[in-house]
């Protein structure tokens, strides 16, 4: 698991080494503060949970942003060839890759609290949603992260990966309206089970939800195992 | 050491490679030549795991590549065509990232150094790679190949986009490396292989066309034994006094060289040294013996015939026989449009100093 190690810093230095993740974090910390002083300042409320509501959509759009040159950069700059004639496993590659988007979606969405934390020298926030918001934003977004990568090794071009990315984004995010237009039970029940946003919803609330959080992880690891074999297969082509 | 056994590979419909063996020694370099578009780099593409053949099988140390492919990778240093670096990184991290990756177990501080000392780059190790020339970036390329001290190096077109002073210092270090590794490099320069390479194997059209030492393979696959003498003297009396000579069956002029010296192609037969006799020859008719060589296949020649004589199997029969007059400088124009930049004949061509 030294490699996984290896690649993930690799990634993580790019990230910071480029402007990309500095402006992926910097504008998501830009639009928390901005909703966060029009809903508490100007609404003159307390109730966090309904900014963290809407931060969460604006994640969705970032995280795009930084998966779209993950796998996508090394194939066009041809450095996979140093990735895979090195001695190290298709999945290692994949889960490293994966670790340092999440990373970066990371450490926006943990710089996040501050308005919740500066928000406590004054009131208190409902300590339980926030902390529910920020668990359920890192598990979604790692979810999409995960797609995020997959979708970026499927082509050379970093905008094709971006734009799908964000378009199974939202596809997912309004995969709710599907189920009531869906006539066939079987067929509602697939849709609505596939839900991130019923599953996300729990952890809004400030519960904990064991198998939504086994549901995020599943999809994760499914998709880090997609990448994998995507790099594989590219073997064969 | 590596192992190929009836490699093919097919992208779709084409045949990138079609059924190619060949097995290399431990110790040795040993050259792929080729037209682009040959082969060459998906063979060693494929014996360093980056793609996976279509059929036959790749053992490296007699290890396969399907089985301990890890294995098989930490045996090889590769040196892609493009080099494979991350241009938002300096040297330093970029080795650094190579040296964790291929998890080696050298000490690293000192490994480095020794790699960075052996490629020259000690003056750019600070330096983002995205910054560096061409020439920096193929020896950082050849420096991330030599980290683990693998003992099989594949290098692919090594000294392309590198000036003359660096491509003589990147083939001497390649002869050294080849002290204690094993070297596979590939080129379309034939002089560079010629240089560098105690061995040959050329692929044209995914398929091995010849493969055999430097030096022999020239002589062996020439059909005949030619001589190309220059000698001052009248014309039609050389001719005709050579052509009497035992173990000659022919003797052509090739034109008046400088003022009355005369060029002379002389066939002699198989596994006949004629060259004595005919220095004996001429001596004794005080006719001026000013040049004499072989003209067996020069790399170049071979190079042709054998690309050459593949495509017309092909296309229809080109030009055949183009080789007589291997004494005339420059290459013989073949088919194939490589970049000019290679045709040049360099020091090998045969020339014997007249100009």
């Amino acid at each position: 698991m030294g490699n996984v190690k290896a690649i993930c810093k690799r990634e993580i230095r790019s990230y910071f080494n480029s402007p990309i993740g500095y402006v992926c974090v910097a504008a998501l910390l830009a639009l928390y503060g901005y909703y966060y002083y029009l809903v508490m300042r100007m609404g003159s409320s307390s109730y966090i949970s309904s900014v963290y509501g809407v931060m969460f959509s604006f994640s969705m759009m970032v995280i795009p942003i930084i998966t779209m040159r993950s796998m996508s950069d090394d194939q066009k700059n041809k450095t996979d060839q140093a990735l895979l004639t090195a001695p190290v496993g298709v999945t290692a590659i994949a889960l490293g890759k994966f670790l340092a988007s999440f990373f970066v979606f990371f450490v926006a969405s943990t710089l996040g609290l501050l308005p919740a934390a500066v928000l406590n020298f004054f009131a208190s926030p409902a300590w339980g949603e926030v902390m529910g918001n920020y668990l359920g934003t890192l598990l979604y977004g790692g979810a999409m992260v995960a797609i995020g990568v997959f979708i970026s090794s499927l082509t050379i071009s970093q905008i094709i990966a971006a734009i799908g990315t964000f378009a199974v984004s939202v596809f997912l995010m309004y995969i709710d309206m599907l189920t009531s237009s869906i006539s066939n039970a079987a067929l509602s029940k697939l849709v609505e089970w596939v839900s991130f946003n019923n599953r996300y919803n729990t952890f809004t609330q400030g519960m904990f939800s064991i198998s939504a959080a086994v549901f995020f992880l599943s999809v994760m690891a499914v998709f880090v195992f997609l990448t994998a074999r995507r790099l594989e297969s590219r073997r064969w082509s | 050491m590596v192992e190929v056994k009836n490699l093919t590979k097919r992208y779709g419909a084409s045949l990138a490679l079609d059924q190619v063996s060949f097995t290399i020694e431990e110790g040795s370099i040993v050259g792929f030549l080729g037209p682009n578009g040959a082969g060459k780099s998906t063979t060693m593409n494929i014996i360093t795991g980056y793609l996976s053949a279509t059929s036959g099988q790749v053992a490296v140390s007699g290890k396969s590549t399907l089985d301990e492919p890890n294995e098989v990778k930490r045996l090889i240093g590769y040196l892609p065509e493009q080099p494979p670096l991350y241009l938002d990184m300096t040297v330093k991290e970029y080795l650094d990232f190579m040296y964790e990756l291929k998890k080696v177990k050298l000490p690293r501080k000192q490994h480095l150094e020794e790699i960075c000392r052996l490629v020259r780059i000690e003056e750019v190790y600070n330096r983002l790679i995205g910054n560096l020339s061409k020439g920096y970036k193929q020896r950082v390329g050849i420096a991330q190949a030599l980290i683990g001290n693998p003992p099989v190096l594949i290098l692919d077109e090594p000294t392309v986009g590198l000036d003359p002073k660096q491509i003589i210092e990147i083939r001497t270090l390649i002869k050294a490396l080849g002290q204690n590794h094993t070297v596979i490099l590939s080129s379309h320069i034939l002089p560079e292989v010629q240089a560098v390479c105690e061995r040959i194997i050329v692929i044209n059209n995914g398929r091995l066309v010849a493969d055999g030492a430097t030096d022999t393979l020239a002589h062996d696959l020439s059909r005949d034994h030619r001589l190309v003498l220059r000698a001052e003297g009248p014309e039609t009396d050389m001719l005709s006094a050579i052509v009497q000579m035992d173990h000659v069956l022919e003797a052509t002029s090739l034109g008046e060289k400088e003022p009355g010296v005369f060029e002379i192609s002389v066939e002699a037969e198989q596994d006949y040294d004629l060259r004595r006799d005919l220095f004996a020859l001429l001596a004794e008719k005080n006719w001026p013996l000013l040049a004499l060589k072989n003209s067996d296949l020069t790399l170049e020649d071979l190079f042709l015939q054998l690309t050459s004589s593949d495509e017309s199997h092909a296309a229809g029969a080109e030009e055949g026989d183009e080789e007589t007059a291997p004494l005339e400088e420059g290459l013989p124009e073949g088919p194939e449009e490589d970049e000019e930049e290679d045709s040049q004949p360099e020091g090998d061509a045969p020339q014997d100093g007249q100009e």
